[in-house]
């Protein structure tokens, strides 16, 4: 039976062929289904988003808290929507964490606040009684480190496609579009540009003065990436 | 006698006596124990066989002679003789791929567990059981319902006695604060309280009907001094502005209007269940939305948040 192949190369060529192309079409053609792809609605960190991302891994929130929703429904009562695998296509580590001594902040900027935040991470036992989570003060002096975050988008947007500056699709139909600086001078100035607006729903006056002379207190960053879970 | 004999019986000596010296002088011994003593039966048995296959194998390379048909190609001299496989191994072969096939294109997608799926099973038998049990409940154990929602949901910021934690939320136990009233009046308001938009002007929009100009600081303190505090002192001068100024779109009694204004004198369910499809902004802070809630639960919230301020 198979002799007969081995004195047709032809046919032996064509049997090849269709064995490895099927090899193919069931490992390559799934990764082209819409469940593969960024999910509509996931954009690019912003400059400021991406610096409070370095805040939130430098301060190892990951250890205590996931961004992982399970598909159970004591967590999507919880949390909202169980978590999507193209939610995370900019997520660069995914910070799904692997112990929640804390609950899951996969989608907290659907339930809190900035003032909420403002308020929690100065002494979190004073808003939520029994909490045995650390004060984070020192968020509120450090000044955010703006230049390295903006570097971090470079690479992303030369290295890894991240979709800067190109319009990503939104669940509305419409499309958004994350710009990224073209120097770190505008980067820095976009940063800025957005940390005034999460600063003024905060209460904090030394937030405020700090953000009118330029600088950017981690938590603003902090918070602007919190807000961005969703 | 032939050298390869000998060699087997040497290596098989060698063997045998590598293995006795591994175990047979070890604590326990040869006899102590009967998994000692069948793993060295195991081990005899293997080293003989071992050596007497391979004896066999060596033999007939040495005397062998190739026999068997030649096929017709030659690739570049090199001949091959006819050794088809054999019948069943091919159909297995060829059963396989068949196989293969189906179960990555249908055997597998079609039949796989999904946990998305059970996930879903899950919500329906959940929502059903929920049905069963809560939709009709009214009263005392509509609150009941809504106090274990607000303890799980609305007490992170609300506080366990819903007072709003020293001004960091709205404190639940009045209509509204003192401060919320002058900043609305201040600033207009457009919190879509009544389930949709209604804006209401900022104080460059509020006339006072007795004195017929704008509304002023004095009137604003009064105002929010009376509405503050549950529109007790009919006599006060915060009345008299109340009546002139917001009663024509709040309702004399401050109970609100359908369509144009919330009530602001006391909670309802339907304001509050509003408020957590739509979220808040006002002189405390920002509220978000709490969508995942059902209906019941809002409406339970409403309840268990009507009965505080009773």
């Amino acid at each position: 039976m198979f002799h007969w192949l081995e004195k047709h190369p032809f046919f032996f060529a064509v049997g090849v062929f269709a064995a490895i192309a099927f090899a193919g079409l069931v490992e390559i053609v799934p990764n082209f289904a819409q469940q593969s792809r960024p999910v509509i609605g996931t954009t690019p960190y912003s400059t400021l988003e991406l610096a409070g991302r370095q805040v939130y891994i430098k301060n190892s929130c990951n250890a205590c808290h996931s961004q992982l929703i399970r598909p159970f429904k004591s967590e999507t009562d919880r949390y909202g929507h169980y978590s999507l695998s193209g939610e995370y296509a900019y997520d660069r580590p995914f910070l799904w964490g692997s112990k929640r001594t804390g609950p899951d902040l996969h989608r907290v900027g659907n339930y809190r606040t900035t003032d909420w935040h403002e308020n929690h991470m100065k002494d979190p036992a004073a808003i939520v009684p029994g909490s045995i989570m650390p004060k984070y003060t020192w968020l509120y002096k450090n000044v955010t480190d703006i230049d390295t975050a903006f570097a971090e988008q470079l690479t992303d947007a030369q290295f890894f496609a991240v979709p800067y500056n190109k319009p990503v699709p939104m669940k509305d139909g419409s499309t958004k579009i994350v710009k990224l600086g073209k120097s770190v001078a505008e980067a820095n100035a976009m940063a800025l540009a957005e940390a005034k607006i999460v600063a003024k729903d905060m209460k904090d006056q030394d937030i405020k003065d700090a953000i009118a002379s330029g600088k950017i207190p981690e938590i603003v960053a902090l918070i602007a990436y919190l807000n961005s879970l969703k | 006698m032939n050298k390869l004999y000998l060699w087997g019986i040497i290596i098989t000596a060698a063997m045998l006596g590598f293995t006795y010296l591994s175990v047979g002088t070890s604590k326990g011994g040869l006899n102590g124990d009967i998994v000692n003593t069948l793993a060295v039966t195991g081990a005899v048995v293997l080293v003989i066989i071992t050596v007497f296959v391979v004896i066999k194998y060596v033999r007939q390379m040495q005397t062998d002679t190739a026999d068997g048909e030649l096929a017709e190609e030659s690739w570049d001299n090199i001949g091959e003789y006819k050794n088809p496989v054999p019948f069943g191994w091919a159909v297995m072969f060829l059963g396989t791929m068949i196989w293969g096939m189906w179960y990555w294109v249908l055997g597998y997608p079609v039949n796989a567990y999904s946990q998305i799926g059970e996930y879903n099973e899950d919500v329906a038998t959940h929502d059903a059981k929920f049905n069963a049990q809560y939709a009709s409940i009214t009263g005392d154990r509509l609150v009941e319902m809504g106090e274990s929602v607000f303890l799980a949901e609305c007490k992170v910021c609300h506080g366990l006695a819903a007072d709003g934690i020293d001004g960091q939320a709205a404190n639940l136990n009045v209509r509204i604060q003192d401060k919320s009233v002058k900043y609305v009046v201040e600033h207009g308001s457009n919190n879509h309280i009544l389930g949709s938009e209604m804006p209401m002007p900022d104080r460059n929009g509020l006339f006072n009907a007795n004195t017929g100009a704008l509304i002023s600081d004095s009137e604003i303190d009064e105002v929010a001094k009376f509405v503050s505090g549950g529109f007790k002192d009919e006599k006060s001068a915060g009345a008299k502005v109340f009546a002139g100024v917001c009663s024509s779109c709040h309702g004399m009694d401050g109970r609100g209007m359908e369509y144009v204004a919330p009530n602001i004198r006391e909670f309802t369910p339907t304001l509050v269940t509003n408020v957590l499809n739509h979220g808040k902004k006002g002189a405390i802070g920002t509220m978000p939305a709490f969508d995942r809630l059902n209906a019941k639960q809002k409406e339970a919230v409403g309840a268990y948040i009507t009965s505080l301020s009773k």
